[in-house]
C-alpha cells in the first residue's frame, strides 16, 4: 500500500442520533428528517408509510437538529448544529427542490471547555432566540430580530459548570430557560433563568428545584396551557410548574429519549435503556395539573429519539440497533405488548470489531460484524454483489447459447430450456415431477447450432440457425415455416421479438421478417459496408410486441449504429474508437429512460442515451466490466428489468434514481445466461458457466447485502477460524436479577454456515473478553483459539489481573488448553513468528508455546517490551510490530530473534488516542483516533541521524468524522488479477455509526489526477448550509487544525457521477480530460467497494 | 388503560392507511434516497446572516456594563456635581503607604 489514499464509504452510517417532525417540504405535508451522525434524510409522510425524499450529506457531524417555524412562514425551517460549531438554517425551496441556506454561521470561541455531556442547541418556542450550551459555563445566544433575521451572537455566562440538560419553558413573557445541573457534591438540581436580551444576562427566573433524584438527566418542558417541565429521573418522575408539583415514583430505569405524543402536551413516549417503552400521562382539569401516571406500552429497539408521526405510528430512531416504524395498538398483543412493528431499518452501528472472511470461497470477502449493543446486539453479514442461490445444475460442455421458450404465449411458466452448442441444439423441458429432462421440439433443426430463437405471437416459436429461420407452432411443435438464407450466405447473428426478426448474413447483408400467422415474410434488406457483429431489436418503445428502432454492431469501421424498422433506414452512426469490435447491443428502458448498451470483446461497456423517436445517441459513457467479451441479456426480478452482463466477472446493470449502477453476480465467470422461469424454479435464472449448467434465483438487486444474525447479547470481538469452519466471539449478556444488574461474560463458538451457537465456555465473574485469534504456534499444526481477557473490579482503575486462555475446536466443542494469567488486560493478541503476542496494560508481551514433559502445552514468557501508556491495538508484519496506545499515537517495535527482545525503533511523539492502527506496508501505518481522524505516519530508516530514525514521521491527515473500531486488510468486491482494480490494495474499517468504509492506496499518478478532480468538485458541488469541505476534511483535535494531505475523499469524488451532464461536461474540460475518460476512472473507483 | 391509549392525534387520517406491517424477516423497504449534491449558488446565505459571536469579551462585557450602571445614576442623582468631588482624597492613603515602604 502507499502514503496517498483515496477513502470512499461503502456503507452509509446506519446510527439515527435525531430526528423530529414537521411541515419541511411544504405547509401541506408532513416530513420525518432523521439524522444520522454525518447525513440527513428527509421522508415524507404518505397512506403507504414513510416515503424517503432525500439523502443530504452534511460536512459536519451533527450535534443538534430542530424544526422551527419563524413568525409568518408557512413552513418549517430545519436549524442543524455541528459538533465542530458551526450551524446552519435550512429552508425547502418546492420550487426547484433545493435546500436553500436563510443562515450559517460559526458558533465557536477561542477559549472554553467543551462541555463533557455533549453540546446542547434548543430554539426557544416563541422564537425569539436560538441558545447554544457548548462550553462549560457559557450559554451562546443567537438573537431573532423581529423580521426572523438572525443577529450577532453573544454569550451569556451560566454558573452551572455540569449541565446535564437544558430547555425552554413555554408560554413565558421573556424567554426562559431551564437548566438542569450537578452540583460539586454530584446533587442533582434545576432552576430557571429569565435572558435578558438587552443586557445580554440571566435574570433568576421562576422555578427552581434542589436535590432531585440523583439519576435525573432528561427535562420536558409542557406546552400552554399546562406549562411548566418534567423531569425524567432513575426512579422517580416530576412535574413542576409554578403552580403545581407532582411526582410518582417508578420502576429503575434509565430514560434515553422522549417524544411528545400529543400538541397540548399531556401525552409523552419514554424509551429506557433496555428498550422498553412507556407512555407518561400528564392527568388535568381545567388547566391544572392533577397528576401523572404512567403506563408500559412494550419493547422496542434501544430508542435514540422518539418521533410521533401520524395516527398512532411512532418513529423509533436507534443506535444500538435496528430503527423502527411501530403502531400503537388499542389492545395489547397475546404477550402484552400494545406495540406493533411495521418495517425495521437496518442498523449495523456501533461496529465493535468485525473480521473478513470468504465463507462461500467464492474469492470475495465478506464482512462479519459485531454490531449493536446490549439486547440488541448481532451479527451483520455484509456482502457487496448479487449473489445467485444455486437451486439445480448439470455438467455441459461447450454451450454457445440459452433461451427459454413457453409452451404457449399465455403460458406463465416457461417449459423449455433450449441450449445450443457449436454443432448441434438441444432442448430441455420440465417433466410432470417438474424435473429437467431432454426432450424435444420437432419443427427445430437439432443438427445445428442456434443461433437465437424466441417465443412469437400466435403461439408460435422461432429459431435461427446459420441456414435458416424456422416458424414451429408452440403447440404441435411443427414447422409452419421456414426463411432460408441466400446459397453461399450464411446467418451469422440474429435477434428477434415476438414479431420481428433481423438478421445478418455474411457479406453485410441485413434482412429484416415479420412473423405472421405461420407465415414468415422478408420485409426488407439492405447490405451494409461491413460484417455485421450483434444486432438486437429488444422493443424499448411504447408498443411491448414491435420494435421501430434497431441496433447494429459493425466490424471493421467499429461502430454501432440505428436503424429505423421497418424500413432499414439509418438514423444514427456512433463510431465506437479504438479496434475491439462490438461483442453485444441491447435496446432497453430503465425507469423510463431509454438506453442503447453496447459491449466490446475486451469487456468494456457503452452506454448512451436512446431517444426512441430520432434514434439518437447521446451521453456517452464507458465502464469497464471484465477483461472478456460480454453477452448482454434482459431479466425480470420483482417487476422491474435488469441486464445481466455475462462475462469472466457477471455484473447486473440496473437503474436506481435515474442512474445506472452496475452490481457484481458473485459467480465467477457466466457465458450465457438466460431467465427461466418454471413451476418448479419459480422467477430463476439458467446460467451457463465453465462446463456447468445451473439454475438458481437471484437476490435483490442491490449493491450491499446484509444478513443479520439476532444474538439478544452484545458481541464485543469475532474471528473465523478457516480449519474448523467456525467463528469465536467474546460477548456479554446483561441479566436481570431481582434487584440488580448482573453482566455474565463469555466465548462462544458459531457454526460458520447456520451461525448457531454450538458451544459456550462461560468467563469468570468480572471477568471480560479483551481479544480473540484463531492461530497456530510453532512445532504444532492444531488452530487454536487465544482469547485474551480482563478482571474489571469495580474498585480498580485499570485491571491488575487479567487470562490468556488457549482453545482448541474439538467435536463442535471448545477445548480449554491451556491458560497464563496476567498482570493487566490482554487487550490485544497476534500470532508472531509462532508464538504469541499480548499487549497487557502497558506491556508488550511475547510467549512461546512449550512441551511440557507429561506432553501438555503452556505458555511461556519470552520477552516484553514496557513504556506505554495502554497498548491497545496492535499490528504485527514479520518481526515489526506497530502499538497503538490509549494516548500516546503510534510506536513501532522489532523483535529481534538472536537477543530474544523487543525494542522500540520509532515512535509518533503526537499525543493522538487511538481507537485502531493497521500496517499499510513495510513503512507506512494507518490510525484512527478519537476527534474521528485518520492519518498515515511513516518509518525513516533512510534518515541520517539517530533522533530522526526514532520518529515515525506524519504523511497523512484527514477528518474522516467517524469513530473506526477496528481495520482490516481486504476488499468487499472480487479481486480480478488483470483488471485496474485489482492492483489497488485496500483495507476495511467499520465505525460506531455502522459505517464500513475502504482505504484504498493508490499509485501516485492516479492520486495526482484524482486529487485534482476533487478540487474541481469542491467548486462545483457546494456544501449544504454553506459548510465548506475544506473545513470539514481538516484534521482537527483539541491541539490543531491542519489541512487534509495525502487522503482523498472518495464520497465526493465518486458524486462526480451523480451530476448533469453540463457539469460534468464542465469539470472534464477544465480537467482537460475527455469526459468518457473521466467518467470510466470514476466509474472504476467505484467498483472498489 | 383504555382512556390513556385512545384518541391517538391525527394530522391527516390518510397517512399511514394503507401500511400493512413488513413480515418480520422483511429487513427494511428497499427504497433509497437520492443522494443530494447541490450545485447552486444558495447553498451561501445573505451576507448578513453570516453569523459570528460578537468579539467582544464576556468579562469585558460584563465590566463595561457594570461601569456604566455605576455611571448613570450618578448622572441622575447629582447634576450639578463638581468636577473635583470624583477626586477624592485615597492618594494620601497611597503617599503614607509609599512612605512606609
Amino acid at each position: 500500500m502507499s502514503v496517498w489514499n483515496y477513502v470512499v464509504t461503502a456503507q452509509k452510517p446506519t446510527n439515527v442520533t435525531h430526528s423530529c417532525v414537521g411541515n419541511f417540504t411544504s405547509p401541506q405535508e408532513l416530513n420525518l428528517i432523521i439524522a444520522k451522525c454525518t447525513r440527513i434524510e428527509i421522508h415524507l409522510l404518505t397512506p403507504h408509510g414513510l416515503q424517503p425524499m432525500l439523502d443530504v450529506p452534511i460536512y459536519g457531524r451533527i450535534a443538534t437538529l430542530e424544526l422551527f417555524r419563524p413568525h409568518g412562514e408557512p413552513q418549517d425551517f430545519l436549524f442543524i448544529a455541528t459538533e465542530r460549531y458551526k450551524f446552519c438554517v435550512l429552508q425547502w425551496d418546492a420550487e426547484t427542490s433545493e435546500l436553500i441556506t436563510r443562515a450559517m454561521g460559526d458558533v465557536s470561541d477561542r477559549i472554553g471547555r467543551p462541555t463533557d455531556n455533549g453540546q446542547i442547541g434548543l430554539i426557544d418556542p416563541d422564537c425569539r432566540l436560538i441558545g447554544l450550551h457548548l462550553y462549560d459555563g457559557l450559554f451562546k445566544v443567537i438573537p431573532f430580530d423581529n423580521k426572523g433575521q438572525l443577529k450577532e451572537a453573544f454569550n451569556i455566562r451560566l454558573e452551572e459548570l455540569q449541565v446535564l440538560d437544558i430547555k425552554f419553558l413555554y408560554g413565558c413573557l421573556k424567554p426562559t430557560i431551564v437548566v438542569l445541573y450537578q452540583d460539586n457534591k454530584d446533587a442533582r438540581h434545576a432552576k430557571t433563568y429569565e435572558i435578558a436580551l438587552k443586557d445580554k444576562d440571566f435574570v433568576e427566573g421562576p422555578l427552581s428545584h434542589t436535590n432531585l433524584d440523583n439519576g435525573a438527566g432528561i427535562l420536558i418542558p409542557v406546552p400552554m396551557p399546562l406549562g411548566g417541565v418534567i423531569i425524567i429521573g432513575e426512579e422517580t418522575i416530576v412535574y413542576c410548574s409554578v403552580s403545581a408539583f407532582k411526582a410518582i415514583p417508578i420502576r429503575p430505569s434509565i430514560t434515553r429519549a422522549y417524544g411528545r405524543v400529543d400538541a397540548d402536551g399531556s401525552r409523552y413516549l419514554l424509551g429506557d435503556n433496555a428498550g422498553l417503552l412507556h407512555l407518561l400521562v400528564i392527568t388535568h382539569e381545567r388547566e391544572r395539573v392533577t397528576g401523572l401516571k404512567i403506563e408500559h406500552l412494550g419493547e422496542t429497539s434501544v430508542a435514540s429519539t422518539i418521533s410521533y408521526l401520524d395516527n398512532a405510528v411512532v418513529y423509533i430512531g436507534s443506535s444500538y440497533g435496528d430503527s423502527q416504524l411501530i403502531k400503537l395498538n388499542l389492545q395489547p398483543d397475546a404477550k402484552g405488548s400494545y406495540i406493533e412493528v411495521l418495517e425495521k431499518y437496518v442498523n449495523l452501528g456501533p461496529i465493535v470489531d468485525f473480521c473478513v472472511v470468504d465463507l462461500e470461497r467464492q474469492g470475495q470477502g465478506q464482512v462479519v460484524t459485531c454490531s449493536g449493543a446490549y439486547k440488541d446486539g448481532s451479527l451483520r453479514i455484509v456482502r457487496n454483489g448479487i449473489g445467485i442461490n444455486e437451486q439445480a445444475s448439470v455438467e455441459l460442455q461447450g454451450i454457445k447459447g440459452l433461451w427459454s421458450l413457453r409452451s404457449s404465449t399465455n403460458d406463465p411458466y416457461d417449459t423449455f430450456l433450449v441450449v445450443s452448442f457449436i454443432n448441434e441444439t438441444r432442448v430441455l423441458a420440465m417433466n410432470m415431477d417438474d424435473e429437467l429432462e431432454e426432450s424435444e421440439i420437432e419443427g427445430f433443426c437439432a443438427e445445428a447450432q442456434t443461433l437465437f430463437c424466441q417465443n412469437a405471437i400466435h403461439d408460435q416459436l422461432v429459431q435461427v440457425t446459420a441456414n435458416s429461420v424456422r416458424l414451429v407452432s408452440s403447440t404441435t411443435r411443427e414447422l409452419l415455416h421456414e426463411w432460408n438464407a441466400p446459397s453461399g450466405y450464411s446467418v451469422n447473428v440474429a435477434t428477434a421479438n415476438v414479431s420481428q426478426v433481423l438478421l445478418a448474413t455474411g457479406g453485410g447483408h441485413l434482412v429484416y421478417l415479420e412473423i405472421g400467422n405461420g407465415k414468415l415474410a422478408e420485409v426488407k434488406h439492405v447490405q451494409l459496408d461491413y460484417e455485421i457483429s450483434c444486432l438486437d431489436i429488444n422493443p424499448s418503445g411504447e408498443n411491448p410486441n414491435y420494435s421501430t428502432l434497431a441496433a447494429v454492431g459493425m466490424w471493421t469501421d467499429i461502430s454501432v449504429r440505428i436503424f429505423s424498422l421497418p424500413s432499414l433506414e439509418l438514423l444514427a452512426k456512433e463510431n465506437l474508437g479504438g479496434e475491439i469490435i462490438p461483442r453485444s447491443v441491447l435496446l432497453c428502458t430503465f425507469e423510463g429512460v431509454s438506453y442503447l448498451l453496447c459491449t466490446l470483446g475486451d469487456g468494456h461497456l457503452l452506454n448512451f442515451l436512446l431517444n426512441l423517436s430520432t434514434g439518437e445517441l447521446s451521453n456517452r459513457k464507458k465502464v469497464s466490466l471484465g477483461t472478456q467479451p460480454i453477452m448482454l441479456r434482459t431479466f425480470s426480478s420483482k417487476d422491474t428489468t435488469h441486464v445481466f452482463a455475462a462475462s469472466d466477472r457477471p455484473t447486473v446493470i440496473y437503474s436506481s434514481n435515474k442512474k445506472l449502477l452496475y452490481s457484481n453476480v458473485n459467480l465467477k465467470e457466466v457465458s450465457h445466461m438466460c431467465p427461466f422461469n418454471s413451476a418448479a424454479f419459480p422467477d430463476s435464472l439458467a446460467i451457463a458457466k465453465e462446463g456447468e449448467l445451473s439454475i438458481g434465483t437471484i437476490d435483490d438487486i442491490q449493491k450491499l447485502h446484509i444478513r443479520t444474525i439476532p444474538l439478544g447479547e452484545h458481541a464485543r470481538r469475532i474471528c473465523h477460524q478457516e480449519q474448523s469452519r467456525t467463528f469465536a466471539i467474546c460477548s456479554l449478556k446483561n441479566c436481570q436479577t431481582s434487584n440488580e444488574e448482573t453482566e455474565m461474560h463469555f466465548v462462544r463458538l458459531l457454526d460458520d454456515q447456520t451461525f448457531e451457537f454450538i458451544s459456550t465456555y462461560p468467563l469468570d465473574t468480572y471477568e471480560y473478553g479483551c481479544s480473540i485469534i484463531s492461530c497456530s504456534f510453532s512445532d504444532d499444526n492444531n488452530a487454536y483459539y487465544c482469547v485474551g481477557t480482563a478482571y474489571v473490579l469495580p474498585e480498580e482503575n485499570e485491571p491488575s489481573k487479567g487470562r490468556i486462555l488457549v482453545f482448541v475446536v474439538e467435536d463442535g466443542k471448545l477445548q480449554l488448553i491451556a491458560e497464563k494469567e496476567t498482570k493487566g488486560a490482554v487487550y490485544s493478541l497476534n500470532a508472531f513468528n509462532g508464538k504469541l503476542l499480548a499487549a497487557i496494560n502497558q506491556k508488550i508481551q511475547l510467549y512461546k508455546w512449550m512441551l511440557r514433559e507429561d506432553g501438555s502445552r503452556e505458555l511461556q514468557a519470552e520477552c516484553g517490551h514496557h513504556g506505554h501508556i495502554l497498548a491497545l491495538y496492535v499490528q504485527t508484519r514479520g518481526d515489526f510490530i506497530v502499538v497503538g496506545d490509549l494516548m500516546k499515537s503510534i510506536s513501532l517495535l522489532l523483535y529481534k530473534h538472536e537477543e530474544g527482545a523487543i525494542e522500540e525503533l520509532a515512535r509518533d511523539y503526537n499525543a493522538n488516542w487511538m481507537s485502531a492502527v493497521e500496517i499499510l506496508d513495510d513503512d507506512v501505518f494507518l490510525g484512527a483516533e478519537n476527534n474521528y481522524n485518520l492519518f498515515t505516519v511513516r518509518k525513516n530508516s533512510d534518515a541520517a541521524t539517530d533522533e530522526e530514525r526514532g520518529r515515525l514521521e506524519v504523511v497523512g491527515e484527514y477528518h474522516l468524522g467517524e469513530f473506526v473500531n477496528r481495520f482490516r486488510h481486504g476488499s468487499l468486491v472480487m479481486r480480478l488479477p488483470d483488471s485496474e482494480a485489482g492492483h489497488i490494495p485496500t483495507v476495511i474499517f467499520g465505525t460506531i455509526n455502522g459505517v464500513i468504509g475502504v482505504v484504498a492506496s493508490l499509485p501516485h499518478d492516479q492520486y495526482v489526477f484524482l486529487e485534482k478532480l476533487q478540487a474541481n468538485l469542491v467548486k462545483v458541488i457546494k456544501g449544504v448550509g454553506g459548510l465548506s469541505h475544506e473545513q470539514w476534511r481538516s484534521f482537527n483535535n483539541e491541539k490543531k487544525t491542519v489541512d487534509a494531505r495525502n487522503f482523498l475523499d472518495g464520497d465526493l469524488i465518486e458524486s462526480f457521477l451523480d451530476l448533469s451532464r453540463s457539469r460534468m461536461d464542465e469539470i472534464a474540460s477544465s480537467m482537460a480530460v475527455p469526459l468518457e475518460e473521466l467518467c470510466k476512472r470514476v466509474e472504476e473507483l467505484t467498483r472498489l467497494h | 388503560m383504555g382512556s390513556l391509549l385512545d384518541d391517538w392525534p391525527s394530522y391527516d387520517p390518510h397517512n399511514f392507511s394503507q401500511l400493512r406491517p413488513a413480515d418480520s424477516s422483511a429487513q427494511s423497504s428497499k427504497l433509497t434516497p437520492v443522494t443530494y449534491r447541490p450545485t447552486h449558488n444558495k447553498t451561501l446565505p445573505p451576507p448578513d446572516q453570516v453569523i459570528s459571536t460578537e468579539a467582544r469579551n464576556i468579562l469585558l462585557r460584563h465590566f463595561y456594563q457594570k461601569s456604566e450602571e455605576k455611571f448613570r445614576p450618578k448622572r441622575a442623582a447629582s447634576d450639578h456635581l463638581t468636577p473635583e468631588h470624583s477626586c477624592k482624597q485615597p492618594r494620601y492613603a497611597y503617599a503614607d503607604e509609599a512612605d512606609v515602604f
